[in-house]
């Protein structure tokens, strides 16, 4: 077995950001730490023989005899070093003989050799650090990191592999500087929202582009009745070699009109030669629920009954008043319950995977089975995965080389309603009051509507969760087709196919008996949804080397593309359903048909692309590239567009100035510029529309009406990206710290602006307004301690994002919902009244009348909208991830966090007001509220008549650090047993995920990791996860 | 090398199927609507963007209720009662500004059935005799809906020709693109639009009704557009030739008035559309599943409906006992109070709804009555003017009347034949006369008796968003933005 179990934290995750305190802790860091153990590290002290001196010479060449330049032989522990030439030579003077002589060069195994005077060669054998250190690859080529002008964030298959999420993309959080992908729901295979360097587009999707092994897939929610799916889910984060976050102009303008939001490149796992190698992945273990903050937690049934009788006597009703309903709430009957436990469970976890991968130099595969299993804290919530891989490469004869790849999975989801809904089980827990009963005397569970202990609003969320159905399952079939033909030397042509199928079926039913149905009599939808998205590309590369030159050359590849999507809906509705046979949910059972419904909606694109790039002995190269794409989703005399890029890096490292210092052992400086487009608006949003509709038919007529508007004018929306960035190595390239800047300026901006109602429309989307998003990332990685057995892996990122539009038209109103919508101002800058504290007198809550902040009033209606210094998306993002080892034990930790943002509880009015008495209330609320004149604090008295204006009352901290993973393991190592019985490897491992989160607001009711639009909207709970776990390699 | 061509001709075969899309590869069209440019490709498309337009018309913001309401209820005839459900209440009580919804949406809808005429009169598909009449249809839609909308929101031509009038739109917003700002054109350019419309409508369209829909009342025929093109005339102040067209459909349109009390009982309690032409030359449909529910107009007047806009005492005064038309009005309560409610909508308790008369054969009497008058040809204007009243009410002596007097027993007459079809405001404006509204008291919502010929509502506001998105176009004097 060649791999190691662990996550090295190596991945090449380089990007950054700034602020000069962090930038300054972050070097302390890494001069403190590290540079100890590279001082004082272990037998690497030459022994001093002054008398002689010796000069040494000869050639480094790589196993095959191919000289290496730009390799750097340096005096252990000295100044004395240089960098072999273009013929791999070198010659070093004033050596001590007896001297430790290290060779070190990116992409290959360092060797120390003792000094001997005369001839030393030296042959350096490719590293056997994963690739994924040393290369990037974006989907159309792999680029070694020598070469790279580009900031591409890589996270390798080990930091994803065997973690307890249900989708990969939410392992990938606080991995890569610039990545955010918040979970906003605990619904296992929920969407997760991704953003790469913050928000792309005011109207468009800001979402990234998802490319799997070389497919441009149909990513985001792809069904129609699903609360929350990701089209990703399918995806076996075991099956993952390596993610790359392409993230500037350099990685992205490849993409072209899609490469404005950031691409997210997944490669899968391939075959190596060699012996075959079965492994076996086996986890098990319980989701346990993650309270939410004890501030918003619900009252139990005597605080609930405390402040109801409070509420409604500070509200000037008579205490026979107060007590009549008291009486008819069930406050006095002496039966409640406690609907947050009611409404959560722990449930059972697993994951089984086996993988087989071995083949010869002519023929590789590698094939995997997946299972993956979930349940939520949740009732009604639940998530499975089957998943099955193989991937083959085969060379055909020496010039032809064929890979095939084919990924197939279902998964099946049941997703309770979210938000406001009455079927929401986490809605409803945190707004039945404690005395409304879930049970009946008998035990039965409680289906009663009229009753103010029954369920005349929100239904009974057990009942819901045992008889209504909100299924998904969905099939994805991912292949693709390669062949590459090496033409001539220097010369290749390879033609890839893929195709990209989702099958969607998604089945409601609402029960008869309580909720959305029983007015129908039971009712179910169910949707067919499939897409079909195929990709043609046919691309050359081919490689000059400038004569008379060594290691200096150009390499170019053009390519076209072609990709079409097709997608097809088929739906149904119907009610009335047999009241005595509950199983007979089937919509065939329906004795009315409600609607059907069948559509297609399509896309296209077809590319031309090239990318160049010019490399002097790897230090200096200059990248450029260029791509037009034609697209469907665009008028056709806009429907092309061009897009380029351009950039450059100098390893400084490889200049011979560099090897005479010691503190930095490598140096790389790069920038970029270029432009992308945003093509994320729906599929015939430009297309003046005329449709048919009941509404429109005249006299017994069909009728047709030109009813949607379009814009024969849309263009593109377009981002001009600026990066500039710097890779530094230290401690012998133990550790790095690579620092990117940007600058994203983008144009053209997609908005619906009013126009003349003499067009016969009120509002047309049009290109107006730009935005800028900069920003700086930092990302410290690799090995901060060795001592001994003893290593500490590290990678600790931190990314800056701000957002700020810079045009808007003219007469554009300010107000923007709950947000401040101007020139100069972030997009997500909130705007609303501001909440001035409460009265002690009186309990009153105070608005400020002015933005200077000196007048108050009780009376919110004349308090002014204040633009607040408060937004909705974090200012600092990141992570921490750890991985310690000693011997055969492994502990990893893993923090990630956001800081410097603010919620707004979009939908917990009903549990902060007293004008919803009859809702449950936080208990910060209870805790916090005025009650006796004098008091000061920041919750006012409880009124039926509080007046609900959205103020600032209802904005939170959002700032948090979560302890998202915790692992202890144990390597088996050398243990003659499992030898004997052929067992390479074997692991073994406890796990817990989001153990502890760190909050900083005490008012803050609910998890703080919500979407990026700021709005808590009453999502399901998240929860941990315990599990234990056996890694073993045959 | 054999083994070598076998993958070249692969490759090169793989090549070939991706390289050979052409440019069509792109083409993609919505399934749940067409692409306008290819919406109107066959008669029968034309057709099924004929009946969309009307349909707009048949709404509620237009002449499925406020455009037809407000011409009664911001002239003489009507008033809402003090008991009423919050509709319209600016438009009753002369509150109404820039921002009021009501308005909005009358400007807003006849601009986007003008959308669909623009689009049907564009379409370029071969001409037969379905093509120009429903191409006709067209024309005469949007000649009414700029007649309309110029004198809501326009100085009559009667009183200033080169006013303001309204921006004259006859493009397809598909083709002028969505971000046109048009100005605002001159009454007498606008007038001049109306009236090229119903020329070129009435020229091309058959005399029959092709077989492309049914011929009936539900649909603009050759001797409407021409009915239309007389109300253009005479609103426009040119006698002459509002005379001559009149004249060419009392001629030779074949139209009747009823000739029975019976008769004309059973005519407005029918709700279907007529193929007999009796009195109706042109009205909107309402049938079971198309009509407007709770918001029709029908439902505002009925008894049986909201019953909540009632005639004036004055109004109801106006017609003898012997009058057939009296029994349009209800005399009834509402509270404790004694009220009048119309009564020319009957069917709101039926699911097929009454039809909205648009052009009745008895304004093209009395429009040829009145241009004879204005031209001061006595003898027949007192011919026409005699033929409709003595028609609706046997009692009546015949009218001798001369000049100006003769005038203003046409318009009286007009006023009772057409009350509570929305025509009675624009009699007003363009004779530009100043007018009372009945004071009703406790029974009125508001009252706001006296409009004159100066004051500024007389014309509605030009929207405040309309001048928001479109700058070119000016308010109207007396509203601010």
């Amino acid at each position: 077995m060649n791999y190691s179990v662990y996550p090295s934290f190596a991945p090449a995750v380089r990007q950054l950001s700034k602020s000069r305190e962090l930038f300054a802790l972050i070097i302390c860091l890494l001069l403190l730490l590290p540079f100890t153990n590279a001082t004082a590290g272990p037998g690497s002290r030459s022994k001093p023989s002054a008398w002689a001196l010796a000069e040494i010479r000869g050639t480094v060449t790589d196993t095959l005899g191919s000289p290496i330049p730009g390799v750097i032989v340096r005096v252990k522990s000295t100044n004395n070093a240089t960098i072999t030439d273009e013929k791999g030579a070198y010659k070093l003077e004033n050596v001590s003989e007896g001297a430790l002589l290290v060779f070190s060069m990116i992409g290959y195994q360092p060797q120390q050799v003792i000094a001997t005077s005369g001839r030393l060669d030296i042959k350096l054998s490719v590293s056997d650090v994963s690739l994924e250190a040393v290369t990037i690859t974006n989907g159309y080529r792999v680029t070694h990191i020598a070469e790279n002008t580009s900031s591409t964030g890589t996270v390798g298959g080990k930091a994803l592999e065997n973690k307890p999420f249900s989708t990969v993309i939410s392992s990938m959080q606080g991995q890569v500087a610039g990545f955010t992908a918040p979970v906003t729901s605990g619904q296992p295979g929920g969407l997760v929202d991704v953003r790469i360097r913050g928000l792309g587009s005011l109207s468009l999707s800001s979402s990234p582009l998802f490319v799997i092994d070389g497919m441009i897939v149909n990513s985001g929610k792809l069904g129609y009745n699903t609360t929350t799916a990701d089209a990703l889910a399918g995806l076996n984060q075991n099956d993952i070699e390596r993610i790359d976050v392409l993230k500037d102009a350099a990685a992205t303008a490849l993409y072209g009109a899609r490469g404005s939001t950031g691409v997210i490149v997944i490669t899968t796992k391939r075959g190596s030669a060699g012996r075959t190698q079965v492994r076996l992945d086996t986890e098990i273990g319980v989701s346990a629920a993650m309270d939410p903050p004890k501030a918003g937690m619900p009252l139990n049934a005597s605080q609930y009954a405390e402040l109801f009788r409070e509420t409604l006597t500070n509200s000037n009703f008579t205490p026979e008043q107060v007590e009549t309903l008291a009486e008819s709430y069930g406050l006095n009957s002496g039966k409640s319950n406690n609907w947050y436990d009611l409404v959560t469970r722990t449930g059972k976890q697993s994951q089984y995977n086996v993988s087989v991968n071995g083949g010869s130099e002519k023929s590789k595969f590698f094939g995997s089975l997946g299972y993956f299993s979930q349940e939520a804290t949740t009732i009604g919530s639940d998530f499975r995965k089957i998943s099955a891989l193989l991937n083959i490469d085969h060379k055909i004869n020496s010039k032809v080389a064929l890979s095939a790849g084919f990924n197939v999975s279902n998964v099946n989801q049941n997703t309770p309603y979210s938000s406001q809904f009455s079927g929401n089980p986490t809605w409803a827990a945190r707004s039945l009051r404690p005395f409304q009963l879930a049970y009946n005397e008998d035990g039965s569970m409680n289906t009663t509507t009229p009753g103010n202990t029954n369920f005349p609003g929100i239904y009974n969320p057990l009942w819901i969760a045992e008889k209504d159905k909100k299924l998904l399952s969905a099939t994805k079939m991912l292949g693709n087709l390669k062949l590459k033909w090496d033409i001539v030397k220097n010369l290749s042509f390879s033609t890839y196919t893929s195709v990209d199928y989702n099958g969607l079926e998604e089945t409601l039913f609402l029960n008869a008996t309580m909720g959305d149905g029983a007015s129908l009599k039971g009712r179910s939808k169910n949707y067919y949804t499939r897409y079909f998205n195929w990709l043609s590309r046919n691309q050359f590369d081919y490689r000059y080397d400038i004569p008379g030159f060594n290691n200096f050359y150009v390499s170019a590849s053009v390519g076209y593309e072609a990709q079409k999507s097709k997608e097809y809906l088929l739906a149904a509705d119907g009610s009335g359903f047999p009241s005595a046979h509950e199983d007979l949910t089937a919509l065939t059972n329906a004795a009315t048909p409600l609607g059907t419904y069948g559509q297609y909606s399509n896309y296209a694109f077809t590319s031309l692309y090239a990318i160049g790039e010019v490399n002097f002995r790897n230090k200096y190269a200059i990248s450029g590239s260029f791509r037009r794409d034609g697209s469907s989703r665009f008028p056709r005399a806009n429907r092309e567009a061009n897009f380029f890029s351009i950039g450059g890096t100098w390893n400084v490292h490889e200049e011979a100035f560099f090897v005479k210092q010691r503190v930095l052992s490598s140096l790389k400086i790069r920038s970029s510029y270029g432009t992308t487009g945003n093509a994320n608006l729906g599929n015939y949003a430009w297309v003046p529309q005329a449709s048919y509709s009941t509404a429109y038919g005249y006299a017994g007529y069909n009728g047709q009406q030109y009813s949607s508007v379009g814009n024969i004018a849309l263009k593109w929306e377009t981002s001009k990206k600026f990066d500039a960035g710097v890779d530094i190595g230290l401690a012998n390239d133990r550790f790095s710290l690579t620092v990117d800047y940007y600058r994203n300026n983008i144009d053209g901006l997609i908005r619906s602006i009013p126009t003349s109602y003499t067009t016969g429309f009120t509002a047309v989307s049009q290109n107006v307004g730009s935005m800028l998003n900069h920003g700086w990332e930092f990302t410290v990685r690799g090995d901060l301690l060795r001592i001994k057995d003893f290593t500490w892996n590290s990678n600790f990122n931190l990314s800056l994002n701000r957002n700020k539009i810079t045009s808007l038209p003219a007469g554009t109103a300010v107000t923007n919902g709950q947000y401040y919508l101007k020139e100069g101002y972030s997009f997500y800058t909130y705007y609303m009244r501001e909440f001035a504290g409460v009265d002690p007198a009186n309990g009153s809550p105070l608005y400020y009348t002015n933005e200077s902040r000196t007048e108050k009033t009780a009376n919110i209606a004349d308090a002014s909208l204040i633009v607040q210094n408060k937004q909705s998306n974090p200012k600092y993002t990141g992570g921490f991830n750890n991985l310690f080892t000693y011997k055969g034990i492994n502990l990893g930790v893993d923090f990630n966090f956001n800081l410097g943002y603010w919620i707004y509880g979009a939908s917990d009015l009903y549990q902060t007001s007293g004008t919803y008495y009859t809702y449950n209330k936080y208990r910060f609320v209870y805790d916090r509220r005025w009650t006796t004149p004098g008091q000061v604090t920041d919750v006012p008295r409880m009124s039926t008549t509080t007046d609900n204006s959205v103020s600032t009352y209802r904005i939170y901290k959002g700032d948090h650090i979560r302890f998202r993973n915790l692992m202890v393991g144990y390597d088996f190592k050398n243990l003659g047993i499992f030898k004997n019985l052929k067992v390479s490897k074997l692991h073994l491992y406890g796990r817990a995920t989001n153990l502890f989160t760190k909050t900083f607001d005490k008012r803050l009711p609910f998890d703080p990791e919500v979407g990026f639009s700021g709005f808590d909207s009453q999502d399901m709970l998240q929860y941990r996860t315990y599990t234990v776990g056996v890694n073993i390699g045959l | 090398m054999k083994i070598n061509n076998k993958y070249t001709a692969l490759a090169l075969a793989m090549l070939m199927t991706a390289s050979s899309c052409s440019d069509s590869f792109l083409d993609e069209s919505p399934t749940t609507a067409i692409s306008v440019e290819h919406a109107i490709k066959t008669d029968g498309d034309m057709m099924e963007a004929t009946a969309g337009m009307y349909r707009v018309l048949q709404g509620y913001y237009l002449f499925g209720r406020n455009a037809t309401v407000f011409g009664d209820m911001l002239a003489d005839n009507v008033y809402l009662s003090s008991s009423n459900s919050n509709r319209l209440i600016p438009h009753n009580n002369f509150t109404f500004v820039a921002g009021n919804a009501e308005t909005r949406m009358l400007w807003q809808q006849a601009y986007y059935a003008i959308l669909q005429a623009n689009r049907i009169i564009g379409s370029e598909i071969a001409e037969n005799d379905n093509v120009k009449y429903l191409k006709g249809e067209a024309y005469a839609v949007r000649a009414l809906c700029y007649l309309n909308l110029v004198n809501w929101f326009a100085t009559p031509h009667t009183v200033n020709p080169s006013a303001p009038g309204v921006p004259v739109v006859t493009v397809s917003t598909d083709v002028a693109g969505p971000l046109t700002l048009p100005a605002r054109n001159t009454v007498a350019e606008v007038y001049a639009q109306i009236l090229s419309d119903l020329q070129t409508a009435f020229a091309m369209m058959p005399a029959t009704t092709p077989t492309i829909h049914i011929s009936n009342t539900n649909f603009f025929s050759k001797y409407a557009v021409k009915a239309l093109e007389a109300r253009a005339q005479l609103y426009k102040g040119d006698y002459q030739k509002a005379k001559d067209a009149a004249l060419e459909v009392v001629q030779n349109g074949g139209y009747t008035l009823s000739a029975t009390k019976a008769a004309f009982t059973a005519y407005w309690a029918a709700t279907t559309p007529r193929t007999d032409k009796l009195e109706t030359l042109f009205e909107l449909n309402n049938s079971a599943i198309a009509n407007n529910g709770v918001e029709g107009m029908d439902w505002m007047y009925a008894k049986g409906g909201l019953g909540e806009l009632l005639v004036t005492d004055d109004t109801y005064a106006l017609y003898s006992p012997t009058d057939m038309r009296r029994e349009l009005i209800l005399d009834g309560t509402r509270g404790n109070n004694q009220v009048y409610y119309v009564n020319k909508y009957q069917n709101t308790a039926n699911t097929d709804r009454d039809e909205i008369k648009m052009l009745r054969y008895a304004e093209v009497i009395l429009t040829l009555a009145e241009s004879y008058a204005r031209l001061a040809d006595n003898t027949n204007a007192l011919q026409y003017l005699n033929m409709l009243a003595q028609n609706r009410d046997p009692e009546q002596k015949a009218y001798t009347l001369t000049g100006s007097e003769l005038i203003n027993a046409i318009l009286l007459e007009r006023r009772k034949e057409l009350a509570f079809e929305g025509l009675r405001f624009f009699d007003l404006t363009r004779t530009n006369a100043s007018y009372t509204r009945q004071n009703m008291g406790a029974k009125a919502a508001a009252i706001y008796p006296t409009v004159t010929t100066t004051d500024f509502r007389r014309l509605q506001p030009i929207p405040e968003l309309e001048i928001a998105a479109n700058p070119n176009v000016s308010q109207n004097p007396g509203y601010s933005n």
